[in-house]
């Protein structure tokens, strides 16, 4: 059902996606800022469009190539976070929200210019002792009303979004060939030189914003490999030209000065250049264009922050409770609500101009990280990333959009680089006051590096960890069942939990009939609730020896064995320490198939102990590698660190020498070169068993995959571990699968 | 699950179809259903597509939403099959889904709420009883569990 459902969930075709990006991005950029840009640049105000339009498109074509690798909600967020860490995805993040924050406060405003201009209010309303800008007045109300829209989750539909972009081309298409036939050069203001030039760039920025919203409505487009690159470099374009043409009849077909003098009047350039061209009606349709297009970009970038909420919740760099969908109206209302505050607030505080910048400035950074994690992911080739698309030139395209992002804040005036800074060392401040201890995504370049420890310089690997997330608490998650060995797991647990200065979590999962509702038994199973409380603080008791905390669940289920993957999942556990027997967890579900499934799919590490008293004093690692080797590896060394166990590493080889060079760095690479070490040839399950009688516990890696759940079963237990006498702890690490589902799942 | 419909109460439970929104009107739209022990329980959950605007929540949270619901309601009937449609208009893929599964009849127990917030979130009580093509049962409120 579910690869049917994705289908189905898909329904935005490439015009849907083409306009989504053109009616995001003309808003009040074209309709207010162009009196602003020519004042300020004279006719170099045209290659400020061109500029910015060249900026947005070497972003596009590297959101392009992100797109279409991770079509997932939250956009250049999301792409930024995988890449390079939580700790710039702070950054993206809060920049993206607030940057959002900020451009629809002023498409806003600029609505509130285009109402009063229609309706003709006078400039300052005076309430009482109050007065007020009408256009602010205006502009907040406006934006009460649009965040209701969104707040309700009433909809417009496509057919009306493609309506709206259709005219507003139409009014421009017009507006500009009409403009070409009255263009005098003569007309042309000169221009002001490089350097204005390039602050006017910073700020009509906020005209180019639309586009990366394409991306993270990514799911919802089809074919998305082949139309997602197609809309968000072709809503580029066709932005950039339509701006470019528009500038050019500004400067051209009216006189000079003409722009400057409507500025001083107070009216909007566009509009009293409409004036001149078509008339009244010239002027009536560009104010009505700009009504639509400020209204049309301020709803889309509501809904547009809303998403990137939704994927900084999902990481925990900000609270998930923020995505909580409303039980009516079916919207993240929490998340447009704050936003909405915000909006709101900077509506009141802010002037056009800086709103503007502001926005432009924020949007710059996301995009010059944008084009580094694009890089990052090329560079640091993690598995699986097959971006359908990818960009051309490589690296010169994602390393220009990089650098002349950044590179174009330093034009933009002191004041807006100084807030922008304080909100981006807010999103900093942020990440190590709240996110570190929360969020786990670690980024593919902290892999890189890490994997790497030996070849980096140490200021780079020490600089990496200290920004490391410390995922939460290491949680250790322990299923209970069996009252007679809930001492023995919850003394291992707590042990591994002490040295990791985690938390324990103890889950006593209680069957019920499938006959019988879980509300029913939760309510009425008073029996199994006092068994569950009994074994519960007897658990809690045994933690305490530690010292560890200990958190106590029980779970109505009608499963079980699936429950403690379904439990370990959602209590986010960072180990299972399970038993492993005939008495501990009951028969399987009903479907095999469907269980192997489950357990190919290990959400954290796996420890299963077949309990035959737990006594860590003597305890052998046999190992032939494996990321599960490097598990029991682990566990020797916290049992050793705690409990001063020895411990004795057994390789069996064919080759008696092959075997002590593989044990050798085998030790090493695990940190237990201080352990016995054991090269023994022949039949291994023999050798095993042999060595086991001189210990008290047997840590093995599970050596292929599903091997625990066999185990668990039954079905097909270890040879050796038949004939071993001593407790056995069988440790199973999930696969390489782990980085390609966080990255791709 | 061919056995529906021999129970005492006829046909029209025979088989149901339970539109659900969330988790909580799920759980609550199952416990209104569950003392008239019905045959067969299909849940539904819709998501609203804009078909050329995008989804009020991302694809990913309006899966959670639906799987969350069905969870609920499987919590009261274990063997409930469940289906999600996309659709612009809801009544529409609740009809259509009805008409698929051959239901016997539709259950919904109608949601809280003065005029105003039925309007602003459409109110589709009114519609479904007038456009249904089979029985459509309303369930009683049932407030008293808490």
């Amino acid at each position: 059902m579910s690869a049917d459902g994705e289908e189905l969930a898909k329904d935005l075709g490439p015009l849907a996606a083409l306009t989504i990006g053109v009616g995001t991005m003309i808003g009040a950029g074209i309709f207010v800022l162009p009196g602003t840009a020519i004042e300020n640049a004279g006719w170099f105000a045209v290659l400020s469009f061109v500029l910015g339009g060249g900026i947005a498109l070497l972003t596009a074509l590297s959101a392009s190539e992100l797109g279409t690798a991770m079509p997932k909600s939250g956009g250049a967020y999301y792409y930024v976070n995988q890449a390079l860490g939580p700790l710039f995805g702070s950054i993206a993040g809060w920049s993206n929200w607030l940057g959002l924050a900020f451009a629809s406060a002023f498409y806003m405003v600029g609505f509130g210019q285009y109402v009063q201009a229609i309706l003709d209010i006078e400039s300052v309303l005076v309430l009482g002792p109050l007065s007020l800008p009408s256009v602010k007045l205006i502009a907040f109300l406006g934006a009460a009303f649009f965040i209701l829209v969104n707040y309700v989750g009433a909809k417009e539909t496509g057919r009306l979004q493609n309506g709206i972009v259709l005219i507003l081309l139409g009014i421009l298409a017009v507006f500009t060939v009409v403009g070409a036939f009255r263009a005098d050069p003569a007309n042309l203001p000169p221009g002001e030189g490089l350097s204005p030039m390039l602050t006017t760039t910073g700020i009509i920025f906020v005209s180019y914003l639309g586009f990366v919203q394409i991306t993270s409505v990514a799911e919802e487009i089809k074919n998305p490999g082949k139309n997602l690159p197609r809309a968000v470099i072709g809503s580029v374009l066709i932005v950039t030209t339509i701006y470019a043409l528009v500038l050019i009849t500004m400067a051209a077909a009216v006189e000079q000065g003409f722009i400057a003098e409507a500025q001083r009047a107070g009216s909007i350039a566009v509009v009293e250049v409409g004036r001149v061209l078509l008339g009244p009606i010239g002027a009536l349709a560009l104010l009505l264009g700009g009504l639509l297009a400020t209204a049309s970009s301020a709803n889309a970038s509501i809904l547009a922050s809303s998403r990137i909420n939704f994927a900084m919740g999902r990481d925990e760099i900000v609270t998930p409770e923020l995505n909580t969908v409303h039980p009516r109206f079916g919207t993240p209302y929490r998340a447009i609500g704050i936003t909405g505050a915000l909006i709101l607030l900077f509506i009141l505080a802010g002037s056009v101009e800086l709103l503007a910048t502001l926005g432009s400035v924020l949007h710059l950074v996301i995009y010059g990280l944008l084009n580094l994690a694009l890089i990052t992911f090329r560079e640091t080739a993690v598995i699986d990333y097959e971006p359908s698309y990818r960009v051309p030139l490589y690296p010169i395209v994602p390393a220009a959009g990089a650098l002349l992002s950044f590179a174009l804040i330093v034009f933009i005036s002191p004041t807006v680089i100084a807030l922008g800074g304080l909100l981006v060392a807010g999103a900093i401040v942020w990440y190590f006051a709240y996110a570190k201890q929360r969020t786990t995504e670690r980024g593919a370049l902290f892999e890189f590096i890490e994997t790497r420890r030996e070849d980096m310089p140490d200021s780079i690997v020490s600089a990496a960890s200290s920004v490391h997330p410390d995922g939460g608490e290491f949680r250790v998650l322990v299923p209970l069942a069996n009252p007679e060995h809930e001492s023995d797991l919850i003394s291992l647990a707590s042990a591994i939990a002490k040295q990791r200065d985690g938390v324990v979590d103890a889950v006593h999962i209680v069957t019920v009939p499938d006959q019988t509702s879980l509300a029913y038994a939760s309510e009425h199973f008073e029996d199994k609730r006092a068994e569950s409380r009994a074994l519960l603080d007897a658990a809690e008791s045994d933690a305490h020896v530690y010292d560890v905390p200990i958190e106590k669940t029980t779970i109505f289920s009608h499963r079980s064995f699936e429950e403690i993957f379904d439990a370990a999942r959602e209590h986010d556990a960072d180990l299972v320490v399970m038993g492993w027997g005939p008495d501990s967890h009951g028969s399987p579900g009903r479907v095999e198939s469907a269980l192997d499934d489950l357990t190919t799919q290990l959400p954290c590490d796996f420890l299963a102990l077949k309990d035959r008293g737990f006594e860590p004093d003597r305890v052998l690692v046999p190992t032939a590698g494996g990321p599960s080797s490097d598990l029991s590896a682990e566990v020797a060394r916290t049992l050793q660190r705690e409990f001063d166990s020895e411990v004795t590493l057994l390789h069996v080889a064919a080759d008696p020498s092959d075997g002590e060079e593989f044990m050798a760095s085998w030790a090493d690479a695990h940190d237990l070169s201080d352990a016995t070490t054991r090269v023994e040839t022949g039949d291994v399950d023999e050798v095993i068993t042999a060595a086991a009688e001189e210990s008290t516990l047997v840590v093995i890696g599970a050596t292929s995959r599903g091997l625990l759940s066999r185990l668990v079963f039954g079905s097909s237990i270890l040879d050796a571990a038949e004939g071993i006498e001593c407790s056995v702890l069988l440790a199973e690490r999930p696969s390489s699968r782990s980085i390609r589902e966080r990255l791709f799942g | 699950m061919d056995d529906s419909g021999d129970s005492s109460h006829g046909a029209l439970l025979a088989h149901v179809l339970l539109p659900v929104a969330n988790e909580e009107d799920a759980r609550r739209t199952a416990r209104a259903l569950e003392p008239y022990d019905p045959g067969r329980v299909s849940a539904l959950h819709v998501v609203e597509k804009g078909e050329g605007v995008p989804d009020k929540t991302p694809v990913a949270q309006s899966e959670e939403q639906a799987e969350a619901a069905f969870a609920a309601i499987r919590g009261v009937f274990p063997d409930a099959s469940d289906h999600v449609a996309y659709d612009r208009d809801v009544l529409d893929a609740i009809l259509e889904t009805a008409r698929e599964i051959d239901a016997s009849a539709i259950a919904f127990r109608s949601r809280e709420g003065g005029r105003l917030l039925q309007f602003l979130s459409g109110d589709l009580s009114i519609k479904l009883v007038t456009n249904a093509d089979r029985p459509v049962i309303a369930l009683p409120r049932g407030d008293q569990t808490a």
